[in-house]
């Protein structure tokens, strides 16, 4: 899988280039408009990781451009300007997601994985992660043999966690998309911290291995064994 | 341009103002006066004439021969006195036929006038001034001399009259334009001295800086309209000065805030470099850093909701909203942090209340209050969202029966960074531990014309009232209640 990173600010740029390559993408760094031009036009990608406010070009420019030119990759645009407006101007300009800077790391993940995934169809119906087992129909949590009890929320969460099992998960991909929470100032995190707690409460309590493993400063992740 | 030039305008202006108007009102005036004088000059000659046609109704006597000539003064030897009158009079005196029966020397051979009509001078004497180049004012009469009916006519010239109201009017235009000259002049030092309070309250002014917002303008006296004038400006000023003061204060304490998770970035990080460690421990630190990040993230993005709230630049989007699903949602979505505390979070309410708000902008606000609620009461608190409706809208109340606020912080728990107990929010920490919460809960309120209210006592709890007003239809936009808002 082939990414291209287009960031001017060269911290940035490094970090996501070391982080992506850590997740085993193939990925090539733009610094400004006219490179990240230049690559989109000449080689084949799988994603285009796009900051908005380049030195010369403008990351909206770009994009336009490489749209009229029937570019199909999907675009995934990084910008500090959160009003609607911006967010609007970028996916009419043919972005098919946004990130809003400062961006968590887990989440800029999750979002690539899914414009990677998008156009397969997700028909999953159990959800497993060692002896824990989800079954979406029922809405049954089995672990071992033990049928756990959880509220509608802790289900959405463990899902949530389930499917992203193995990966980062940050406060702001929960509240985003477990709580669906719109607006990003609102003080949600405790309240995250408390199901979170909940749940592995139900989950981890009484078994030797631990599942849901909180990752300081950064989130959660569901994954057997300790976080590496 | 010179800076004075706006002064000198209204200056000139007043002048010009004041010159036309008396310009005015003097060509009407001196009109009124030129035609009450020729009337009374007018009035003055027909008299004249009068005495005139009585002195030559005794003058007038019979020839012998049927003529009619001027008599000598009996009482008189010679005939001095009839002579001289006869001299200056004109006089004539027709028959009825309009033969011309006698005609002063004066007059030579010039004609009165056409031949008088007998019917015109029977019906009585009446002076009227003839056309032509002599200027006459003229009186006929019937009269009978000795039996004989005759036209006695006399006249005078009206060249004096004339003169003199020629030149009562060549002193009119030559002094009328002085005059309003004079008055210019005059009105033009009145109107700078009148004015030059005001070039001077500008000189104090432009003194006046950011630095020296505390100066004032002197104000000689309020009761008159310059002294009103300082009188605002100076209540501006204070208004200026309390808002950059509060600007003052909200920039240190937002760097004071933004510099202490930055100062627990580079010490933890500094530190942690300094000696090689194991790999838990890197990341341990590298976690704490990552936390600090966090909470520097939600303060810049506090500060952001605020600054864009300040700017207006927030657009609104109202909607109907059912106040007790509104307060029941936040009491369900924030219901966990009151379990981990062991304390009953309920929302009471007898029947569904509808206002007219933004939905997310409201909920924001009741999260922040009630999270603010839970947060400093004690475990097994009681907390109620109390939503009522009244009169004037509808209430949003949150009582708690924490430890209350002291008086003293009552008035600023709503301002940005206030903190009641700053030890015990920074053990709080978190997402609220903002320091904006309420602040940004406040202008919420506020932007829908409503407004945030505390009522507290120490050890009894406190209740935090957000008033909205009741609105049936949406308000005309997001701007106008944001000026609504302003002005509150």
């Amino acid at each position: 899988m082939r990414i291209l990173v287009v960031e001017d600010e060269p911290t940035v740029a490094r970090a996501l280039h070391e982080g992506l390559a850590a997740e085993h993408y193939d990925v090539v760094v733009a610094h400004t408009g006219e490179e990240g031009f230049f690559y989109a036009n000449a080689e084949i990608f799988d994603v285009v990781v796009l900051d908005l406010m380049l030195p010369g070009r403008s990351g909206l420019e770009v994009l336009a451009t490489l749209r009229k030119r029937g570019l199909q990759t999907p675009v995934l645009i990084l910008t500090a300007k959160d009003a609607v407006e911006d967010r609007v101007r970028g996916l009419d300009s043919g972005a098919d997601d946004y990130l809003v800077k400062p961006f968590a790391f887990p989440e800029l993940l999750a979002r690539i994985r899914a414009l990677l995934r998008r156009g397969r169809v997700d028909q999953v119906l159990r959800l497993k992660a060692g002896d824990l087992e989800m079954d979406l129909v029922t809405r049954t949590v089995t672990r071992g043999h033990r049928v756990l009890e959880l509220t509608a929320r802790e289900f959405e969460l463990l899902a949530y966690l389930l499917r992203h099992q193995n990966q980062l998960v940050s406060r702001e991909m929960l509240s985003h998309d477990v709580w669906q929470e719109p607006a990003r100032a609102t003080p949600l995190d405790n309240v995250i911290d408390v199901h979170i707690a909940r749940l592995r409460k139900k989950v981890d309590h009484e078994f030797a291995t631990k599942l849901i493993h909180t990752v300081r400063g950064v989130g959660f992740i569901l994954r057997e064994g300790a976080p590496s | 341009m010179r800076h004075h030039w706006p002064g000198h305008s209204v200056r000139v202006r007043l002048t010009l103002w004041y010159t036309a108007a008396l310009t005015v009102v003097l060509v009407l005036y001196a009109g009124g006066v030129l035609v009450f004088l020729q009337h009374r000059l007018a009035t003055e000659l027909d008299r004249q004439l009068h005495d005139d046609f009585e002195v030559a109704e005794q003058m007038v006597e019979r020839t012998p021969e049927g003529g009619v000539r001027w008599r000598t003064a009996p009482h008189h030897e010679g005939r001095e006195s009839g002579a001289s009158t006869e001299q200056r009079q004109w006089v004539e005196v027709w028959s009825p036929e309009g033969h011309l029966l006698y005609r002063s020397p004066a007059l030579g051979n010039t004609a009165l006038g056409p031949v008088p009509v007998w019917s015109q001078a029977a019906q009585g004497s009446a002076s009227r001034t003839v056309p032509g180049d002599h200027q006459l004012r003229l009186l006929q009469g019937a009269y009978t001399v000795g039996g004989l009916p005759v036209v006695i006519r006399v006249a005078r010239s009206e060249a004096p009259l004339r003169h003199a109201l020629r030149t009562f009017l060549l002193v009119l235009v030559l002094g009328l334009p002085l005059a309003v000259a004079l008055a210019g002049v005059g009105g033009y030092a009145l109107a700078r001295r009148v004015l030059a309070p005001v070039g001077w309250m500008a000189d104090q002014a432009r003194r006046i800086t950011v630095e020296r917002l505390g100066e004032r303008l002197p104000v000689a006296n309020p009761a008159d309209e310059l002294g009103q004038l300082a009188a605002v400006f100076n209540d501006t000023l204070a208004r200026l000065e309390r808002s950059f003061a509060q600007m003052r204060r909200f920039t240190a304490d937002a760097s004071h805030e933004l510099r202490t998770p930055l100062t627990a970035i580079r010490s933890v990080g500094e530190v942690g470099l300094r000696t090689p460690r194991d790999a838990q421990t890197y990341r341990e630190i590298i976690g704490t850093m990552l936390e600090e990040v966090d909470r520097l993230r939600h303060l810049v993005e506090g500060l952001l909701t605020l600054s864009r709230a300040d700017a207006g630049s927030i657009q609104l989007t109202p909607e109907p909203v059912d106040l007790v699903a509104l307060a029941r949602e936040v009491a369900h979505h924030l219901g966990v942090l009151a379990e981990e505390k062991h304390q009953s979070l309920a929302v009471e309410a007898t029947q569904p209340v509808s206002v007219w708000v933004d939905r997310l902008v409201l909920r924001q606000a009741l999260i922040n209050v009630v999270d603010n609620a839970i947060k400093y009461s004690a475990d097994k608190a009681t907390i109620r969202v109390v939503v009522s409706e009244h009169q004037q809208g509808a209430t949003l109340a949150v009582i708690d029966t924490g430890p209350g606020i002291a008086p003293q912080h009552r008035a600023h728990v709503f301002d940005r960074f206030y903190r009641v107990d700053t030890a015990r929010a920074r053990e709080l920490g978190g997402t609220g531990g903002t320091g904006l919460g309420l602040s940004i809960a406040r202008w919420a309120v506020e932007i829908h014309g409503g407004r945030i209210e505390l009522e507290s006592e120490e050890g009894q709890g406190s209740t935090f009232c957000m008033v909205l007003p009741a609105s049936t239809s949406p308000p005309s936009s997001g701007r106008a209640m944001l000026d609504h808002a302003r002005r509150g």
